[in-house]
Formats: C-alpha cells, sequence, structure tokens
C-alpha cells in the first residue's frame, strides 16, 4: 500500500553549505514537493512507502539556467508569426533539456524589433508541462544596451529610454511589466506574468532611473552589454541591479584604476564608511582613548592618521593617481555586491578569469550557458545550417561562423558547465552544484521553491555519478529522465 | 548482574546490537504482540544505533512490530530544534530502519499539561504490559535517563530540573552557551526502568568509570541513579575498557569469569528449547526461562 512518498537513499544529498552528506532525502510524489521528514515521521505519522537506492551517487536540486537563447534547433529570439510553432518549439526545449540537469530554466530573448516584443514575451510566460523543465518566464537582453558592447544584437534595434520606466513599459508592453512580487504563489499557471530578468546598459540615457522601479516589481534587473564605469555600475546596484549578465563578456576589462562592472565583484561592504584603521575600534586602546577614536571617525577616511600605524602615512602624501572621490566612496553600509553569471566552456571565459571572479565572490556566482539554438548534446562536431543561409562549424564546444574563426556563441550544457567549473576553480562539485543550482535561484528570489532542496520546495531533482553527470533527472516529484541507468 | 567488557565503543555498538536483535527475532513479535524496547539518546548509544541500522539493511532484523518508548525530552525545546531528542531520534535511528511512526512514544516537552502528559506516558508504557527491555545510558555522575543524582529510586515519569553538572555537559550542543540549555526535562523515572523485564546499559570512556565503580562496586544510593540496577533480576551492563578503569581488578575478573558461564548457559537452554519445540511447537513465554 503505497502512501505517495518517496525516499531518496544511499546517496551525498546537496547541503546548501556547498558540501555533500550522506543522508535520506523524502519527498511526497502526489504533490511533487520536497518534505520536512522529521515532521512527517512525528506529526504525519508517516513514513515512505517506496524507497529509491541511489547506489552512492549525488543527489542535487535540478539545474538552473538564467540565460539560456535556444537549444534543439530552436531559438528563443525567433518568432516568424505561427504562436503555435512557437509554444511547440519551447516545449519541446523543455522537455529535452532535462537531459542535461536543467529542471528550469529562463529563455533568453537578444534584441527584437520593437513590435514583436508584446507577442513574444506574452508566449514566454512560466509554464511548467509534466516531465519537462519548468520555464520560470523570460530574461530580456536589450534592447537598452550600449552600442558599443551591442555583440550580436542589430545595431538598429537598439534604444535608449528617456522616459526611464516608462520607455521600459512602453517597449515590453505594460502588461508584460505588471507587479510581479506575487509570482511565485501562483507561477505555473499560464495567466502569470513572464518577466523575470532584464539586461540593461545602466549609462544609456535613461536606464539609471528605471532600476529602483523594476526591483521594486520584483523584476531582477541586470547590467550588461555596458560601458559602465565603476561609480554608474555601483550607483546602479544601490538602485536596485541584483546580476551582471555574462561578466567578462560584453563589457570592459577590467583596468585597476576603473574596474568598471567587473570591479564590483570586488566592492566592499564597508565603503560607505569613513574609512576607519583598526584603531578606531579601541583594538590599541591604550594609545588612543575613545574620545580621539570618535574624533577620527568624524574627521572622515584620510584625516591624519593616529600615531604607531606607519601604513597609513601614506595617506598624508596622496598617490600618484588622484583619488576620485565620488559617490562610490559613500554608498550605504549595505551595499550588496550583485550575483554574477558565468559561461564556463572554457571558451567565453578564461579559466583563470573564472576562478578569480568566483575567488572574488562565491555567494554570488550563477553557471549560465548562455546557449544558442544549437545546444543539443547529440548534435555531432561539423557544419551545420544557422540562419539568413549563415552556415556554421561546431568543434566539441567551440562554434564558428563558417569560413571565419568568430566565435558564434556558446553550445555548452549546463552540467558540463558545472563539471568545468570544478576543474577551473578547484572547488569542490558540491560547491559547482550551489552555482547552478541555490544561487541563480536566490537571484530569482525563488529559493524556497526551485534549487534548493528545502522542505516544501518542488521536487525538481538530478541524480549525478561520481564524475558529475547526470543519471537521472526528477521534475515535481516524477521522474521526467534517466539515461537507463538503475542500480 | 551481567558486565560484559569490550575493547572500545564501536565493538560495545555491535555486541548490544546483537544481542537485541536476537531478543527481538526470539520474541517473534507481531503486530498484536509487538515488542516493547525503551531507548536513550547521548553519545554513548550511537554505536549501537549504527549496528542496528546495518542489521536492519542487512535484512537480519526489523522493527515493524516493535514499539519504543524514549527515555526522556527537554521541556520547552522546538520539537524540530536541533538538539531535541525528537531530532537525535530521528536523525540517528528512527529514519534509517523500518520502525511506523505510530509505534514511536516520545514524551512532548512541549505538551500544555507537562504532568498530565507523564502519567499518559506510564499509562502507555503499562498498556503494552510494560516494557521488555530498556537500553539506557548514564551520565558522568551516574544518572539514568534524567535521574540526577537524589532522585527517588521508586520515581516515575515526571518533570525534572537538571543538574548544573548535566546543563554544562550539554552546552557543547547549544554553541557553548549554558544559558541556552533548558533547564527542565521531563523523563522516565528509575523506577520505570527497574519495572521492565530487563535492562541494558552501555557505559563507555574514560569519563564515566567513576560513575560505573559507584555503580556496581558500592551500594545502592540515589545519589549514583544507576546503582538502582543492582535491585534489577536481568541487568546488563556492556562498557568498553577505558570506563572500567576506576573498577577494582578482581571486579573485572569475576564479570569477565560469568561471562564465559552466561555464554554456557545460554547455549544450554537454546539446546532445550529447540528440544522442546519439537516435542510441543508453538509454546511462547520462553524468553523468560533462565531468568529465574
Amino acid at each position: 500500500m503505497s502512501n505517495g512518498l518517496v525516499c531518496f537513499t544511499n546517496c551525498l544529498l546537496f547541503q546548501e553549505d556547498g558540501t555533500l552528506a550522506e543522508k535520506d532525502l523524502w519527498i511526497d510524489q502526489e504533490k511533487g514537493v520536497i518534505l520536512d521528514a522529521q515532521a512527517t515521521f512525528f506529526a504525519r505519522k508517516e513514513r515512505p512507502t517506496s524507497l529509491v537506492d541511489l547506489g552512492g551517487n549525488i543527489l542535487s536540486p535540478g539545474l538552473i539556467d538564467i540565460q539560456i537563447n535556444g537549444a534543439y534547433s530552436f531559438d528563443f529570439s525567433i518568432f516568424d508569426g505561427d504562436e503555435k510553432a512557437y509554444s511547440d518549439g519551447l516545449g519541446d526545449v523543455a522537455r529535452k533539456i532535462v537531459e542535461t540537469g536543467v529542471t528550469s530554466f529562463v529563455p533568453t530573448t537578444i534584441t527584437q524589433e520593437k513590435a514583436l516584443y508584446p507577442t513574444l514575451l506574452r508566449l514566454l510566460r512560466p509554464v511548467s508541462a509534466p516531465g519537462s523543465a519548468c520555464v520560470l518566464g523570460w530574461h530580456a537582453e536589450g534592447p537598452f544596451i550600449d552600442m558599443a558592447k551591442r555583440g550580436a544584437h542589430a545595431p538598429s534595434f537598439l534604444q535608449t529610454a528617456p522616459e526611464g520606466f516608462k520607455s521600459f513599459e512602453e517597449l515590453y508592453g505594460a502588461a508584460n511589466l505588471v507587479d510581479t512580487k506575487t509570482w511565485l504563489e501562483s507561477y505555473g499557471h499560464s495567466s502569470d506574468v513572464g518577466v523575470r530578468i532584464i539586461t540593461a546598459a545602466p549609462e544609456v540615457d535613461g536606464v539609471m532611473g528605471a532600476v529602483a522601479e523594476l526591483d521594486k516589481r520584483g523584476v531582477v534587473y541586470s547590467i550588461g552589454h555596458s560601458i559602465a564605469h565603476s561609480d554608474t555600475a555601483a550607483l546602479a546596484v544601490r538602485n536596485g541591479a541584483r546580476l551582471i549578465t555574462h561578466l567578462f563578456n560584453a563589457m570592459p576589462q577590467l583596468h585597476h584604476r576603473d574596474p568598471s562592472i567587473i570591479g564590483l565583484l570586488g566592492a566592499s561592504p564597508h565603503l560607505t564608511s569613513s574609512f576607519e584603521p583598526i584603531v578606531g575600534h579601541g583594538i590599541y586602546s591604550g594609545a588612543q582613548s575613545p574620545t580621539t577614536a570618535a574624533a577620527s571617525r568624524s574627521l572622515g577616511a584620510f584625516a591624519s592618521p593616529p600615531p604607531g600605524s606607519e601604513a597609513f602615512h601614506e595617506m598624508d602624501t596622496p598617490p600618484q593617481t588622484p583619488l576620485k572621490r565620488t559617490e562610490t566612496m559613500s554608498v550605504s553600509k549595505d551595499f550588496q555586491r550583485p550575483f554574477y553569471e558565468l559561461i564556463v566552456d572554457g571558451i567565453h571565459s578564461h579559466p583563470n578569469s573564472v576562478r578569480l571572479a568566483y575567488s572574488a565572490f562565491p555567494e554570488g556566482c550563477i553557471l549560465i550557458t548562455d546557449a544558442m539554438k544549437i545546444l543539443d548534446p547529440h548534435l555531432k562536431d561539423g557544419t551545420h545550417e544557422w540562419r539568413d543561409g549563415k552556415r556554421f562549424v561546431k568543434e566539441g564546444d567551440k562554434l564558428y561562423l563558417e569560413g571565419t574563426d568568430t566565435l558564434a556563441g556558446s553550445v555548452v550544457t549546463l552540467d558540463k558547465c558545472v563539471r568545468n567549473f570544478v576543474k577551473f576553480t578547484g572547488c569542490s562539485f558540491g560547491d559547482a552544484l550551489k552555482c547552478a543550482t541555490l544561487n541563480p535561484a536566490k537571484c530569482l528570489g525563488i529559493e524556497n521553491r526551485k534549487g534548493s532542496l528545502r522542505p516544501g520546495a518542488d521536487a525538481d531533482l538530478v541524480v549525478f555519478d561520481k564524475h558529475g553527470f547526470p543519471l537521472r533527472t526528477w521534475v515535481k516529484g516524477k521522474e521526467a529522465w534517466s539515461n537507463g541507468w538503475s542500480l | 548482574m551481567r558486565l560484559i567488557i569490550r575493547d572500545d565503543p564501536p565493538a560495545v555498538g555491535d555486541y548490544i546490537a546483537q544481542y537485541i536483535s536476537k531478543r527481538i527475532n526470539d520474541f517473534e513479535p507481531t503486530a498484536e504482540k509487538p515488542f516493547v524496547l525503551g531507548l536513550p539518546t547521548g553519545s554513548s548509544p550511537i554505536p549501537t544505533y549504527k549496528a542496528l541500522i546495518a542489521l536492519v539493511k542487512a535484512g537480519k532484523l526489523s522493527f515493524k512490530h516493535v514499539v519504543t518508548f524514549n527515555m526522556d525530552e527537554y521541556v520547552g525545546l522546538p520539537q524540530e530544534h536541533s538538539e531535541s531528542y525528537h531530532t537525535f531520534m530521528f536523525r540517528e535511528f528512527f529514519s534509517h530502519v523500518d520502525i511506523p511512526p505510530s509505534q514511536v512514544n516520545i514524551l512532548n516537552g512541549n505538551a500544555e499539561d507537562l504532568i498530565a502528559e507523564c502519567n499518559a506516558y506510564e499509562a502507555k508504557i503499562k498498556s503494552y504490559g510494560g516494557i521488555e527491555l530498556f537500553l539506557g545510558g548514564i551520565g558522568e555522575d551516574g544518572h539514568i535517563a534524567f535521574n540526577e543524582p537524589g532522585s527517588s529510586l521508586a520515581s516515575r515519569t515526571r518533570i525534572k530540573t537538571l543538574a548544573y553538572d548535566t546543563i554544562l555537559a550539554n552546552a557543547r550542543f547549544f554553541n557553548n552557551d549554558v544559558s541556552a540549555v533548558p533547564r527542565m526535562a521531563l523523563t522516565v523515572g528509575v523506577q520505570t526502568v527497574l519495572d521492565s523485564r530487563e535492562v541494558v546499559v552501555v557505559v563507555t570512556g574514560l569519563r564515566k568509570s567513576l560513575a560505573l565503580s559507584k555503580a556496581i562496586e558500592e551500594g545502592v544510593n540515589h545519589l549514583w541513579t544507576l546503582s538502582a540496577l543492582q535491585l534489577h533480576p536481568w541487568a546488563l551492563i556492556v562498557a568498553d575498557e577505558d570506563a572500567t578503569a576506576e573498577l577494582h581488578v578482581k571486579t573485572v575478573k569475576y564479570f569477565q569469569s560469568i561471562e564465559r558461564v552466561q555464554e554456557e548457559v545460554v547455549r544450554n537452554q537454546e539446546a532445550l528449547k529447540a528440544k522442546g519445540r519439537m516435542v510441543q511447537a508453538g509454546i511462547a513465554g520462553h524468553e523468560q526461562d533462565y531468568q529465574e
């Protein structure tokens, strides 16, 4: 007699601190959610009647890809007027992509002709079909991006937002931007509004003024395709920017005097303060009375240093580069660094860059594929049709326009990104999983429903073998894919 | 009383698990006639739980028809708190074995009427016809369950204030914050333990050695509540080498010699039982044969 509860056992279970623990996981298969095992046992007086032995493999929350342009020959950015064909194509991707361990994703569109947006975005509302990955809503890259960093986006479609948020409403359609704070309670119904992420350049006219409103409405504003200076980037974050789009790509490279967007990863939460040497906290209380400590605080950062700390004498004679004492230096105390996306295919970012970013801010790291429609783990290397009569050459994870050495986008799968990430950074497999599950979920504010194994979260699960290859995928408690592995 | 000495805590755990397993299997429990088992928390019984889990996973033991009663629980600590005994029992044992949740009994330290909770617990034990085997551990001060030094040896399930020693010892589970350790607990009484048909106690580690000596080498004394075990007709203490440090050599030698005798008696009894079964199969109540 089955009570619909399932216990996954004999597995290494993903923990939110990035470790893997020998623990069981209980789910309610009927409701498709993860259970609080102890409460189920003592309060509901039930225990799972069926047991899934995972043979010592790794059990992880399903992966979440928050930037993916297409897959299995379907391009989310191409809409030819046939709504059914588009929805079918999207559904096809959602059904197939579970083989890469992805159980939810945010389809991403590149800059479109203005007239296409309202329809396209309506078609990308959240949907969750049985046995398929969950479509969480849409991520729009552009059109409010910088011409200088437009990448593959069509220059003629780029826009400014002279009227701030109103320009955003006008472009994406006001109905597509209504307050979505409550989308979590109801997502999965086709009536939902699907706006999740908007990538825009903060220096483009009007964008900065719209950030706070986007944030207020629960939309993740992401900095990208931009040449913003450090100050502008920091201001955007203060206004509510929560994410950086494909870090290192389509943005100025790190310059130590103006580290720009990449520099946000190094921003200290204490930037605010009038910089206080240690003595200000009374560690050397013998040398400094509380009154002088208070005095040095009020004098601010570069007041003459207290005696005895030679290292700070340099402050008396300013370094050669003039210090720009702009707003950046006095952002509020709770300056929160934004999450950042990394394409870990070994091509779009050098392994060393990946490690550098991760070392600077591990909690903010989100792995994405940024994949093109060519993404398909079954596709053989060679020459394939692309669009507009162009063809591309696939060589492993590299993709070139035929006859050139121009990279035409990414074709890496997210599970491979996770494996690469372990190699590139030397982190544990659990830490890498966190960057493809919990971190993206936190960025979207859905970590109680997706990307975690918290009680009440959807039972979206992936079993990985010890080498990080997916063996089985569950969506909402039902097995959606298996590579044929069984114990 | 029997005292079994093994090399280290895992060996102690294995011995007790084998012992309990045999008792349960010999009992042949059914839904109508379940095996009633008393269980402790704490670090000492963990190796025993691990070994029991291994036996269940190997298919050699089942808790389908076992009813358990836990010794104690803190008062006022939420059930889902990481240090509650509900959490401990679920994490260390119940989640890994096939026991139906309805057969698990743990005192509710958050009950509105704590005294009624205790009385109901005693009544429930009685409704099952008493506890067949009570597994226990002891504190450094010789307490069994939360029956701190000075507890009445005739006590039953009730509210207890924890001794300062116990609070200090448990502070390590509460971020070393003594003020976070609950001050009160519900616990079965010394008499509740003594009423069970058999008592098995784990005593491991050097720090328990004085308590072991006080409990078995001196008189019955409410300052070392485990000593009440001397009044029980069928008690077993399983200790590791470290825990015997305060015992007299002759005590150790004596108990080692009776272990051999015990083994022989058990073997003989089994042979007799096997014969008896062949003559009149299906006779129950055999488990008390060698108790008198």
